[in-house]
């Protein structure tokens, strides 16, 4: 069973005369493990898509499963619950609460997901540590340069360990090679821990860590191909998963 | 989620401390108008308190001591010792007077005519000098005394008469006037009240229903009322309550106006700046909830950090400028503490409100645009 299907989806801005079509008939299958970057140019639907695979936006026609699960009827409190157990974001902007430390950011949903403060402390120092940031984990967003902040931002995202992250944009904001070793970061921890990352962006160097490669124009799926990531995932111990 | 509401409520000290600052000064006004009025309605009442007697008797129509005069035959006294349950019944006479001190100060004074034989017409504690007043010679009130730089052995001319200053006394200041003692034979002259006096204070037999000596006294002296000791209180603080209630009811709402404003005011600002960052919490999985509940955490953390805040400075107020303003009698009870802080409560919770609505509206799919 994929973790996230789209089949058919559409999304229609206003109505009648003024009605664009941002996303003409998109079908996908996600499977774990997967690192897929879809690429297009500006207003091609990249984020409009990511939007409803996040479940942030209803799709107005076609049917997404997650899990297993139709999430067209979904309430917006059972699709909430669905976000926080089952995807991780990440965003162009880092998104990063600036009145907390960087620890304090990492545990956050650990926290709304009802874990007492303290071992989701714990547990953010735990990743935190693991991303190379175990030395800025009283930094306020404010002190953090743009590589680190986007490390905790992958903490955040990995935090409830889920089925799939959502990247919009990450290298954005980032000189090319921190965008490339935090990417890097990401889809290995990822892809080791058995998650599938959905990256979107324009940069075109992050084929380099992703498996698979989708074009969208105009709203379509119009190319998919091969990422140049390697075939199996290193381990948490340096070697290779199979 | 105490931690993101208490560090977004720390990042930002000038607005914690103006919202703080703004429930303080609400909690401040109305923990201290509360105060005043249950220290001037306890004043008012106080000296009547003081005086041994279980009923007051008095001319029918008359209701306290200040407004509608009261005149009734000293024979009155025996009729009413004759009726069942009566123990012992005395005159008291008194009369408000207006005159100018020598340095021109305004004064208005309550006389009490002092009978030595009958041991009437003391005040309710002395602070300074004589406890008795002889002929030609008064007691007044020490916080009279102090506003109008009255001091022992001062030479007072009223009503064509001189006294002689010669002690002052506690628990007689009104507010508005006090009460002040001079012998009998003195204060007859000014009251003018030949075989009359004012009220009789009545002291009952144990086990002795003063309701029904109350009957008794009004079936056998027509013309005449009776009242117990708590009503002629309540009938003579009823002055502080209609005039004192509607204006502290005014400040109350201004007060809590005020509070909400501020707290509401602030938290929106906090909410509107930082409103990404709660969409950033709606897309990571927060519930409106949680959301709601950071927001109305900020509220009642800034609310009840104003409230302890106001109290302390009201408490401080209480202790210290009595001292100096002497009509400043305030008494704050643990019943206004709780009611006030319920207050508090019901502010932060209606300053939540706007700040919610501003949340509620957040498409999370926004954080997705740089």
């Amino acid at each position: 069973m994929s973790i996230i299907e789209a089949k058919n989806i559409t999304k229609i801005f206003g109505s009648g005369h003024t009605a664009v079509k941002a996303i003409n008939g998109v079908s996908l299958k996600v499977e774990a493990g997967d690192i897929i970057l879809i690429m297009g140019p500006s207003g091609s639907g990249k984020t409009t898509l990511i939007s409803m695979l996040g479940t942030l936006m209803r799709p107005t026609g076609g049917t997404i499963w997650i899990g297993g699960e139709d999430i067209s009827e979904m309430s917006g409190a059972k699709l909430a619950n669905l976000r926080l157990h089952h995807l991780g974001f990440m965003f162009q902007s880092f998104n990063l609460l600036s009145a907390l430390t960087a620890q304090q950011n990492a545990a956050v949903p650990l926290m709304i997901a009802g874990l007492s403060k303290k071992p989701a402390l714990k547990k953010a120092e735990e990743l935190l540590e693991k991303l190379q940031l175990g030395e800025r984990l009283d930094s306020l967003p404010k002190n953090l340069s743009g590589g680190e902040k986007q490390r905790v931002a992958v903490a955040r995202a990995l935090a409830n360990q889920p089925a799939v992250i959502l990247a919009d944009e990450p290298t954005a904001n980032l000189d090319s090679k921190t965008g490339h070793e935090v990417m890097q970061l990401l889809c290995n921890t990822a892809c080791s821990e058995g998650r599938a990352v959905i990256i979107v962006s324009h940069d075109a160097r992050l084929k380099d860590v992703a498996k698979r490669v989708i074009t969208i124009e105009d709203g379509r799926l119009t190319k998919e191909e091969p990422g140049n990531h390697e075939p199996n995932c290193p381990t948490e111990h340096g070697g290779q998963k199979q | 989620m105490f931690l993101i509401a208490v560090r977004n409520l720390f990042q930002e000290k000038t607005r914690l401390l103006i919202s703080v600052g703004g429930v303080a000064f609400s909690i401040v006004l109305i923990m201290v108008l509360t105060g005043l009025y249950r220290g001037w309605n306890d004043k008012m009442g106080q000296y009547i308190r003081s005086v041994p007697a279980d009923l007051w008797v008095m001319q029918d129509g008359t209701e306290d001591m200040f407004h509608t005069p009261s005149v009734l035959p000293l024979d009155y006294e025996s009729k009413i010792a004759d009726l069942d349950g009566i123990a012992s019944v005395k005159p008291f006479s008194g009369r408000r007077v207006a005159f100018h001190t020598a340095n021109q100060q305004d004064v208005g004074l309550y006389i009490v005519a002092y009978d030595a034989e009958r041991q009437t017409g003391l005040p309710a504690a002395i602070a300074t000098g004589q406890n008795v007043p002889q002929a030609s010679e008064i007691i007044v009130d020490r916080i009279t005394a102090k506003n109008k730089n009255i001091k022992i052995n001062d030479s007072l001319d009223i009503a064509g008469q001189k006294f002689k200053v010669v002690g002052l006394s506690e628990g007689g200041d009104v507010v508005t006037f006090s009460f002040a003692f001079a012998a009998k034979e003195d204060a007859e002259q000014i009251l003018r009240l030949p075989n009359s006096t004012n009220f009789f204070t009545v002291q009952l037999k144990n086990n002795t229903d003063p309701n029904q000596a109350i009957s008794n006294i009004k079936n056998n002296l027509p013309g005449v009322d009776a009242v117990t000791k708590k009503q002629f209180v309540s009938n003579n603080t009823k002055l502080i309550r209609e005039s004192f209630l509607p204006v502290i009811l005014v400040l109350l709402i201004i007060g809590t106006v005020v509070g909400t404003a501020v707290i509401g005011l602030t938290i929106f600002t906090s909410v509107v700046e930082k409103i990404r960052e709660y969409g950033v919490l709606k897309a990571i999985g927060m519930s409106h909830r949680q959301l709601y509940g950071v927001v109305i955490k900020q509220a009642m953390i800034a609310g009840l950090t104003g409230f302890a805040t106001g109290s302390l400075i009201a408490f401080g107020l209480q202790a210290t400028v009595g001292d100096f303003v002497p009509q400043f009698v305030s008494q704050i009870n643990a019943l206004d503490m709780l009611w006030v802080f319920g207050l508090t409560l019901a502010m932060a919770t209606l300053a939540s409100y706007m700040p919610i609505r501003r949340i509620a509206d957040v498409d999370p799919a926004e954080v997705f645009k740089a």
